[in-house]
């Protein structure tokens, strides 16, 4: 049974109580360092680790901004661990593609104290910039957002926040919970074993659940599952043809940033920049000998289908490939829209839990038999 | 300098599974194998059945070699199968047998097949123009062929023959031949040779409806078949190419089939007294099949005597055949089939729930038909002057299976034991092998010397260039749309692609000759040969290559008249050249971006390991210690002799355990090539085949020492299973079987004394809770030991209460020895187990007479309980150590429960005895002997060679998600810890692919199988222009 334990604020020292909860996490060894989103000392937030009970002060988890996936940082800190326990304070979607890079041997959970946080939603980087300047906080976001108001003057919360199903974080052993706490207050959430070693261990006591939560988190879903549909509708729409879907990538430069933003595309090296993509000028000339011309570079549909298929089946609908694009190009409802009939195909949900095998991880000789025409 | 030993060489009578794959290891040990077969095929029965059990599908390719597999044909084995080191002669009888131990001479009876298959091009118009029918062979006589004939149609090359009996001589077929293949006045030939020992396999007689008497109120309709014409209507090759079984006499979908068991079998007025094995599980998989051909409304039905489902699995797949697919069993002996005026087949039997009549209509019967294996024994104990038994079976020596007894250097396998499943085949025809093999070491004659045609190294350093050969097949077929003249010069000017030629038949002599000259003489560095049926000659162009000095990597062949002879003319336009282009560009580029492949020597530590000092791992470690192999036997207890050694005086058939174990412990302890350890346990392995190092625990000294070797035998064993049930434990008078064994051994209990024994069989076996599998060796204990009651004390009654008696085989004869005695068998269900209350001390049985159908009670003075077999306990520390799995039961898991039978999947781990699953001591210690075998083929040599084509890492490029680790089907990938990175165990690794498919950014691949080789082969295939019509 989830345990609940209130953190009251007044105004303008939501991330001080935060801080202090950090604070006390570490002091009272609940964990040796803390992953958490943290102001830095001009401009912006950004996931920091801290180790030191004396530099939680900073600490803002609920600022609308993911600059770089916490999933791929989350990688680079134990794939080959270090032995010390660590917390870490990340999105829903950023802990669904943890989840999945768990069962690629990408993430090491056995020293993570894992905490998700509610999320309302981010701006891109450039306007999470402009929302600072225009005088927006964590607290304020939280609660214009829960009041459904998300846009600022020229701009809003990115596409894929808008038709996320998911503002509240699976799989975790703690959560930040700020959706339905009411005003002047957010609740922490200890569901595991380990979250409430870890609750206890920061001293606050636990009490009443935030009694309007599970409704207004409802209300949210299905809100966002609406504008879901809506956008799954408009873009199968929109590229209901190879040209079309041609004429969508249009802009793109084949710099690769999309790949390299997106937390689940987990190779070391893409295969298109190693020697299997690097063609002869024989090659080149044998290609627009078949048409009479080729477009250079060459490869992009390739490319992102190529991602398509080793990726929709583990993709977690985050939209870092849509903020990465240096051309603005919306990838985000590409792969959602695709992931969508793939992991139904499966009846996989990337994210949903730890324990499910990942499809085409293993050959099964009944599986597709549409696909294979395998017979007797 | 002294005098070259002769060559080992063995004859390998039947080529069916057994004798193929007593002849595959043969020729992996390096000795030389003559397999003959009677039939003018390969493959015996085995090459008629689509489907075997469990998986319900072939995959009789899983007995090739897996390690040295550049020495033999990699493909599917019901096509035709070849080995360096086997002289295969289908169509060959043996007339006579002359010499002895060590040095036969055998005349061989060649029959002619009268067409040459190194002349016939295989066009078939032969077949078309013979006018004679006669009943195929082949599908049991349900369809016809013609005489002149293929006898397998999947066999590749086709192998046609004439059938001299039928053929009319009317000579229609020399007409259209145009090769003059055909010589209808061909004359059998006889040859003798000499050979060292000889391998029966020729399998026994089948039971046949017209032949006997006792099948004649059943065969009365085209409908009512053989269990094997039933397989031949299931077939993809059959009667109805794989379609929804229909009646042979209207071709009505057959709706309601039934089958009859224990046709022939089990039939003591016709001398029969044996259980013919394998039919129930047969008749299992064939209703399962007919259920998923035809749909679940079509209904089956068995009606059997015993289901006997004992081996590893088979209660299992009766338990899904029942409740999945709803197949129906009644045991009931159906007494005939009567043949309706409407053609439906009625049968009337008595339901032994209910204990009423049935009378119902059936589409078609199917009747399990079994062996008549006196002749095929007579024959060759005539041939062999060999002695039979007193059954008219060739006599084997009590202890073994295989060794023909006052025999030197004869042995038998496969179904000359009596019918035997897939599994059983092999294991005897390997350990036939291996009894071979150590009679071969023995007399001192040699293993082949390798023929080094080395394989050359780079050809030359220059970017790739490749010649294109074309057949022209001597003009025949290669003037019907084939433009050679547009291809060459749509070739010529393919980026590559340094010259053309056209030749005239690459198969004949003109055309090697022209090949080995182009080798020889050409500028290019690699050669692409456009040809037919690819595998049949490439070895012999590989072979030419490698002379030219070419590394016969870089040749390659692919079937360009295939493309026509299966109508894969371009879809657009229907050429054949435009198709043609597209796939020589194709295989030009696959060629192109190929690397030289080297075939790599891995070093062997000649000794093994042998876990588990019972019985098993001492026959093991014994048969590799009498070939000259050292061994380490490790023993968790303090003595040798495992479960039976220790606790069991005598079996049923015969045998002595105990006194057995102490001879081989004396055995043991006096080789000089065998280091026991006992109170010893493996901890951790790692390694590869021919450099494992364990980590040995040890009790006594609670050191580790660290062992070296270079393959490993499990055998583990297993014990008595526990039980609470039936009042166990309340009173001395209830007791396990192997506890009334002992104490009737050793005088403690007195049978004299005793009136009323009851005995309870599958006591938590057989159920889905507890144990699921039958443990095989209980109704044998029981009926051994209630007949050692009866011997003792005739007067004392004896109650055996069953669910199947698992007397299979020949075993049967001990049961009908123990109704003769007077011995009481009942049956119950599992939804009416007995029922045991204790009076006064004393059990009293209760339970359901089976035929009055009332409660009886039985006051006993003993009540003995079959409690099976239990895995041991150890199995999964031990497959933690191994890195192997066990069975859902706890016992250790092969690699295949059919074709791969002792082996593990990783290469260099093999199992024996118990651990595998439970069987009696001769079959302990068949298993014994072959995985002894399969270990002697590594170490008999100092290195083994892997394929040139295994996969690889790129290790820059590899994420060490493992996915490629967890689907590697061979256990060839592994996930250092040390080193952190993924290796490859190149002598286990099959090339297959998968992990190079898995793998999302290319970190694993298949040397010469790149993605940038494909993508080129692709682009290749969807270039639609010819480049005659762009450029030029």
């Amino acid at each position: 049974m989830a345990k609940f334990a209130k953190l009251s604020f007044k105004k303008d020292e939501l991330n001080k109580e935060l801080a202090a909860f950090s604070k006390r996490m570490l002091e009272n060894s609940a964990v040796d360092a803390v992953l958490v989103p943290m102001a830095q000392t001009k401009k912006g937030v950004r996931l920091t680790l801290v180790t030191s009970a004396d530099h939680t002060a900073q600490v803002d988890p609920f600022a609308p901004i993911a600059a770089v996936s916490g999933a791929k940082i989350a990688s680079s800190l134990t794939s080959r661990p270090s032995g010390r326990k660590v917390a870490m304070v990340l999105r829903p979607c950023e802990i669904r593609a943890v989840v999945e890079l768990a069962k690629l041997k990408q993430v090491n959970l056995d020293d993570v104290l894992l905490i998700g946080m509610d999320c309302l939603g981010r701006y891109e980087n450039t306007d999470f910039a402009k929302f600072q300047e225009q005088g927006g906080t964590s607290e304020s976001f939280l609660e214009n957002a829960q009041a459904g108001k998300t846009s600022m003057s020229d701009f809003d919360i990115i596409g894929s926040c808008k038709i996320c199903e998911f503002p509240t974080a699976d799989n975790v052993d703690m959560r930040l919970c700020a959706i339905g706490a009411g005003n002047g207050a957010v609740f922490i959430e200890a569901i595991t074993e380990k979250g409430e070693q870890a609750l206890e261990k920061s001293g606050l006591k636990a009490g009443a659940a935030p009694a309007g939560r599970d409704e207004a988190v409802k209300k949210l879903v299905a809100v966002r599952t609406e504008a879901r549909d809506k956008k799954f509708a408009e873009f199968r729409a929109d590229t209901s043809s190879f040209e079309a879907l041609a004429d969508k990538l249009a802009a793109c430069v084949n710099c690769y940033n999309c790949r390299v933003a997106c937390p689940v595309c987990y190779c070391k090296e893409c295969v298109f920049i190693t020697d299997t993509f690097r063609h002869t000028g024989e090659q080149f000339m044998m290609w627009a000998d078949q048409n009479g011309r080729l477009k250079m570079p060459n490869d992009t549909l390739f490319f992102h289908l190529t991602r398509l298929t080793h990726m929709s089946l583990f993709c977690v609908g985050c939209g870092q490939c849509t903020s990465a694009c240096p051309n603005g190009i919306d990838l985000m409802p590409l792969f959602r829209t695709c992931a969508d009939k793939t992991q139904a195909r499966f009846n996989y949900q990337a994210g949903r839990s730890v324990d499910e095998e990942q499809p085409m991880a293993g050959f099964k000789s009944d599986e597709l038999v549409e696909v294979t025409g395998q017979v007797k | 300098m002294a005098e070259k030993k002769p060559t080992g060489t063995v004859l390998v009578a039947g080529a069916g599974i057994s004798g193929i794959k007593a002849a595959i290891e043969l020729a992996e040990s390096g000795y030389k194998v003559i397999l003959t077969d009677d039939s003018p095929q390969m493959g015996g029965i085995l090459a008629k059945l689509d489907y075997q059990f469990p998986t319900d599908h072939c995959g009789m390719c899983r007995m090739l070699p897996l390690v040295g597999r550049e020495y033999a044909s990699q493909y599917c084995m019901r096509k035709s199968l070849f080995h360096e080191n086997i002289e295969i002669l289908p169509f060959t009888k043996i007339t006579s047998v002359s010499g002895d131990a060590g040095n036969y001479k055998v005349d061989l009876l060649k029959m002619a097949r009268s067409i040459d298959p190194a002349i016939c091009n295989e066009m078939g118009e032969c077949l078309d123009v013979c006018p004679v029918e006669v009943p195929d062979e082949f599908n049991q006589g349900l369809t016809k062929r013609k005489a002149i004939y293929q006898a397998v149609p999947h066999n590749t090359p086709k192998l046609l023959l004439i059938d001299k009996q039928a053929c009319t001589r009317c000579g229609e077929c020399l007409k259209v031949c145009t090769t003059n293949a055909i010589n209808l006045d061909a004359e059998d030939e006889v040859e003798t040779r000499e050979v060292h020992s000889i391998i029966l396999a020729s399998g026994v007689k089948l039971y046949n409806t017209q032949e006997f008497e006792d099948a004649k109120s059943y065969a009365v309709s085209p409908d009512v078949v053989t269990s094997l014409a039933f397989e031949r209507m299931l077939s993809g090759s059959g009667t109805y190419q794989g379609d929804v079984i229909r009646r042979p006499s209207d071709g009505r979908p057959a709706k309601n089939i039934a089958w009859i068991q224990c046709m022939g079998s089990r039939n003591r007025r016709q001398k029969r007294d044996y259980c013919s094995s394998i039919c129930c599980m047969f008749a299992l998989k064939e209703a399962v099949l007919a259920k998923e051909k035809g749909g679940p409304e079509v209904d089956t039905t068995i009606f059997y005597m015993d289901m006997r489902t004992f081996g590893k699995g088979f209660q299992q797949y009766r338990d899904k055949a029942v409740d999945e697919h709803g197949v129906k069993l009644i045991r009931c002996r159906v007494q005939g089939v009567m043949l309706k005026p409407d053609g439906s087949l009625q049968m009337r039997y008595l339901d032994p729930e209910t204990n009423e009549f049935f009378v119902k209509d059936y589409d078609l019967v199917v009747l399990s038909t079994g062996q008549i294996p006196f002749e095929t024994h007579k024959k060759w104990a005539d041939l062999m002057n060999a002695p039979l038994d007193s059954r008219g079976l060739l006599d084997t020596e009590q202890s073994s299976k295989v060794r023909v007894a006052g025999k030197p250097g004869l042995f038998l396998c496969g179904s000359l034991m009596g019918l035997t499943d897939v599994s059983e085949a092999m294991t005897s025809g390997i350990a036939a092998a291996g009894e071979a093999t150590k009679f071969l070491t023995a007399l001192g004659v040699d293993t082949m010397q390798e023929e080094e045609i080395a394989e050359p190294a780079a050809h030359r350093r220059e970017l790739p260039l490749v010649s294109v050969a074309l057949c022209k097949c001597g003009e025949k077929t290669g003037t019907e749309g084939l433009d050679y003249e547009l291809l060459s010069a749509e070739l010529k000017r393919y980026p590559g692609v340094g010259a053309i030629h056209v030749i005239d038949s690459i198969c004949k002599p003109d055309g090697e000759t022209a090949l080995v000259d182009i080798l020889g003489e050409t500028k290019c560095n690699r050669l692409l040969i456009g040809a037919c049926q690819p595998f049949m000659y490439r070895r012999k162009l590989k072979n030419s290559a490698r002379q030219a000095g070419f590394n016969s990597s870089m040749v390659e062949i692919f079937d360009l008249f295939g493309i026509a002879r299966r109508g894969m003319v371009e879809p657009s336009t229907g050429d054949w050249t435009l198709r043609a282009a597209r796939e020589v560009k194709s295989d030009i580029e696959k060629l192109k971006f190929k690397p030289e492949l080297q075939v790599s020597t891995l070093p062997i530590n000649q000794t093994a390991l042998v876990i588990g000092g019972g019985i098993g791992g001492m026959q093991a470690a014994l048969s590799l210690a009498d070939r000259g192999v050292p061994v380490h036997l490790v023993e968790k207890e303090a003595h040798l002799g495992g479960y039976l050694g220790t606790q069991v005086e005598h079996t049923v058939d015969g045998l002595a355990p105990i006194a057995m174990a102490t001879d081989m412990k004396l055995r043991v302890f006096e080789s000089k090539n065998i280091t026991v350890h006992l109170n010893c346990e493996v901890e951790k392995t790692v390694g590869t085949l021919g450099c494992f190092e364990s980590k040995l625990h040890c009790k006594d000294s609670d050191e580790n020492t660290y062992l070296h070797h270079g393959v490993v035998i499990m055998a583990t064993g297993a014990h008595e299973g526990a039980t609470t049930e039936y009042g166990y434990g309340a009173s001395e008078t209830v007791l396990t079987q192997a506890e009334l064994k002992k104490g009737l051994a050793s005088g403690d209990i007195d049978a004299s004394e005793v009136e009323n024994v009851v005995m309870i069989q599958c006591v938590g076996s057989r159920q889905k809770e507890g144990r699921r599998y039958c443990s095989r060796i209980c109704c044998m204990g029981a009926i051994g030991n209630a007949l050692t009651i009866k011997e003792k004390n005739p007067d004392a009654r004896v109650f055996i209460l069953y669910r199947d008696m698992m007397t299979y085989g020949f075993y049967e004869q001990y049961y009908t020895k123990a109704r003769s005695a007077g011995i009481i068998f009942m049956n119950y269900s599992l939804d009416d187990k007995p029922q045991v209350e204790m009076v006064e001390g004393k059990p009293v049985v209760k339970f359901m007479d089976p035929v009055l159908k009332e409660e009886m009670e039985l006051p006993a003075d003993l009540l003995v309980l079959s409690t099976g077999v239990d895995p041991e306990e150890s199995n999964q520390r031990l497959a933690e150590a191994f890195g192997v799995s066990l069975t859902e039961d706890g016992f250790l898991a092969e690699a295949d429960s059919k074709w791969r039978p002792i082996e593990f999947q990783k290469v260099g781990l093999y199992l024996a005895g118990t651990a595998h699953s439970p069987m009696p001591l001769k079959s302990v210690l068949l298993q014994a002997e072959a995985a002894a075998q399969k270990a002697y083929t590594y170490l008999s040599g100092r290195e083994v060679h892997t394929a040139a084509v295994t996969s690889m890492v790129k290790d820059a490029l590899c994420i060490r998600c493992q996915r490629c680790v967890n689907i590697c089907p061979y256990g060839a990938r592994s996930y250092d810890e040390v080193d952190r990175c993924i290796k490859v165990d190149a002598a286990a690794c099959q090339a297959c692919g998968m992990c190079a498919v898995e793998c999302q950014n290319n970190a694993a691949e298949v040397r010469g199988w790149s993605d940038k080789q494909l993508m080129a082969v692709i682009d290749a295939k969807l270039m639609d222009v010819l480049l005659s019509s762009t450029v030029g």
